[in-house]
């Protein structure tokens, strides 16, 4: 069943310079786990956050679960957000509350502006919490600021953040790029997880070819804001990597028949 | 052991080739426009002060009598408190007064700067929004407190009123600015992953902003309060509102009776004391039981 759909998605942040997106169209099927490829500056936090809203479009329609969301308003488009879940490179955590207020913040959309306000939050609100942080191994830290943990446990505190929402889709944006080999494989498997076991929709972008290729379901390469290549992980030749980062890929030292050695 | 030997051998190596080229414009520091206005400002200043001091007229005052009997005033007033008019009793409610009026001026104008400030953090608010708030405050506070109060005397006759607003109004400008840097702290796009949740702007200030900048605000707030308590026994004075600073003025300037004026400086001094202690308490009660 199709969740998201893109139409002729265009992007225009000033008219003078080439537009970050232009004329973006694809699908997404529910459950699925998608990465999003491309050089730097090539559109892919542009693609995410205009799903969301958080970029507004310049042209083109995107529906999410068969609402058309260009034309919401606010309260529907709060309501739009609260079935996305979002998560950061940097985390953007806040840094001098908890991690089960960091967590907590996740239901914040789904309550009316008074209930938010006061922070009153219901039983099953704190005990769906706190399941979601003992799931990612958080529950030693439950109580400690979140300046206080390290790169790989913020970036657990933002997953839950955005699993509390029930989300039917995440959107992470490059999850990984500030996190050691180690930490970045403990997340993307806590990624891999919440697709298969709790399937949820997960659209990913990515900087390392070999991670998308091994995670995902589908592979999507965005060059200067176009889709240059939509298709399954094995499809994903050498020709065409190249194609999507306008190099050789020999250049890039990247080793597609080496995606396993990272696994183990 | 070996790396170490490495690493300073490297160093070494970088401090002889750097040495010769790039660190020498480093040390001789050119003279740009910012080098150029300091050295002017100091220069300016410098000749004022001279100019100043050459002119200054002493009227025949013989310097080391007049120093003997300030500092035999001095004496009368602190080794010898004692009060005429007032009982101690009497007293301390006057003290209590001017406390009200410095508590009660800092609490109406946090309340007032919360939301002036939340308009002016430009991580909250459009760029329109907090230039306009914030040069509004600047304007405030580049005017002196006691000034505000002499222009609201104007509305509302010299006294107790006067004094309220124009202390509420200054606190205001204080505060807004003071609050407002606080809540900046709070890194837009932590803010903007608040919203992508679907959180209000409401919602985030108060479950995000307020929260995470609840100790500053703290702060700002009790330093202000200090600066109306001062203030407030200067009003007493000055303005006719009441409290120990009024009677503080009629002791001084009226009766001059330096042994109660003496005494009304110790009493003022011994709140002083307790505020700061029950502040700094507070404060530390907040930080650790994060
Ligand atoms: N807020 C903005 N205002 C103006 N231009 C922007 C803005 N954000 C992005 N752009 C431009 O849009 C284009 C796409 O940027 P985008 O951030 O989406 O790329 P990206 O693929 O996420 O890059 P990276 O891999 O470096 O994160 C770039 O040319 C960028 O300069
Ligand atoms: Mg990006």
């Amino acid at each position: 069943m199709t969740l998201l759909e893109l139409k002729n998605v265009t992007k225009h942040y000033s008219p003078a310079v080439a537009p970050a997106l232009a004329d973006i169209s694809f699908s997404v099927n529910e459950g699925e786990f998608i990465s999003v490829i491309g050089p730097s500056g090539s559109g892919k936090t542009t693609l995410l956050r205009t799903i969301n809203r958080m970029v507004e479009l310049s042209g083109g329609e995107i529906t999410f679960a068969g609402v058309s969301i260009s034309r919401l308003r606010k309260s529907e488009l709060r309501k739009l957000r609260s079935k996305i879940g979002m998560i950061f490179q940097h985390y953007n955590l806040v840094d001098r509350m908890s991690v089960i207020e960091n967590v907590l913040h996740g239901r914040l959309g789904h309550k009316s502006t008074l209930a938010g306000i006061l922070g009153s939050y219901t039983l099953a609100e704190k005990e769906q919490a706190l399941r979601i942080i003992q799931m990612l191994g958080l529950d030693e830290y439950i109580n400690k600021r979140c300046d206080q943990l390290s790169g790989g446990q913020k970036q657990r505190v933002g997953i839950a953040r955005a699993l509390v929402q029930n989300p039917k889709l995440i959107l992470c944006d490059e999850p990984i790029a500030s996190l050691d080999p180690s930490s970045a494989k403990i997340i993307m498997d806590y990624l891999k997880n919440i697709s298969r076991d709790l399937g949820i929709t997960l659209l990913v972008s990515l900087h390392q070819v070999d991670i998308a290729l091994k995670y995902s379901d589908r592979v999507i390469g965005v060059n200067r804001g176009t889709i240059v290549f939509d298709g399954k992980p094995d499809e994903l030749t050498r020709e065409r990597v190249s194609e999507i980062y306008g190099f050789d890929a020999g250049d890039l030292m990247i080793n597609l028949g080496e995606s396993e050695g990272y696994a183990s | 052991m070996m790396e170490i030997d490495e690493s300073i051998e490297v160093w070494g190596k970088m401090g002889k080739r750097d040495g010769g080229n790039n660190l020498r414009p480093l040390i001789a520091k050119p003279l740009d426009r910012a080098t150029l206005a300091i050295r002017l400002t100091l220069f300016v200043l410098a000749g004022m002060t001279t100019y100043t001091f050459l002119t200054l007229g002493s009227n025949g005052v013989n310097v080391a009598q007049a120093t003997a009997e300030t500092l035999s005033n001095f004496a009368t007033m602190f080794l010898h408190p004692y009060s005429h008019h007032l009982t101690v009793w009497d007293a301390f409610y006057e003290v209590l007064i001017t406390l009200g009026l410095a508590y009660l001026t800092t609490v109406l104008g946090g309340v007032l700067a919360l939301f002036l400030g939340l308009m002016a953090a430009q991580n909250l608010a459009p760029k329109w929004l907090t230039n306009i708030i914030k040069s509004f405050v600047a304007v405030i506070r580049a005017v002196p407190t006691i000034l505000w109060v002499l222009i609201f005397a104007v509305a509302a006759g010299l006294g107790s009123t006067a004094a309220v607003i124009g202390l509420t109004f200054h606190s205001v400008g204080y505060l807004t600015k003071a609050y407002s840097e606080s809540f900046e702290d709070l890194d837009r796009s932590v803010i903007e992953a608040l919203r992508a949740t679907g959180a209000n702007w409401w919602q985030v200030v108060f479950q995000a902003v307020i929260p995470s900048s609840a100790t500053y605000l703290l702060s700002w707030t009790f330093l202000r309060f200090e600066i109306n308590f001062g203030n407030a026994v200067a009003m007493g004075a000055a303005a006719g509102a009441a409290g120990i600073g009024f009677d503080l003025f009629m002791a001084g300037g009226y009766y001059f009776d330096l042994h109660e004026v003496g005494l009304i400086t110790y009493l003022v001094l011994a709140f002083a004391i307790v505020m700061e202690t029950a502040a700094t308490y507070m404060k530390r009660r907040l930080q650790s039981g994060e």
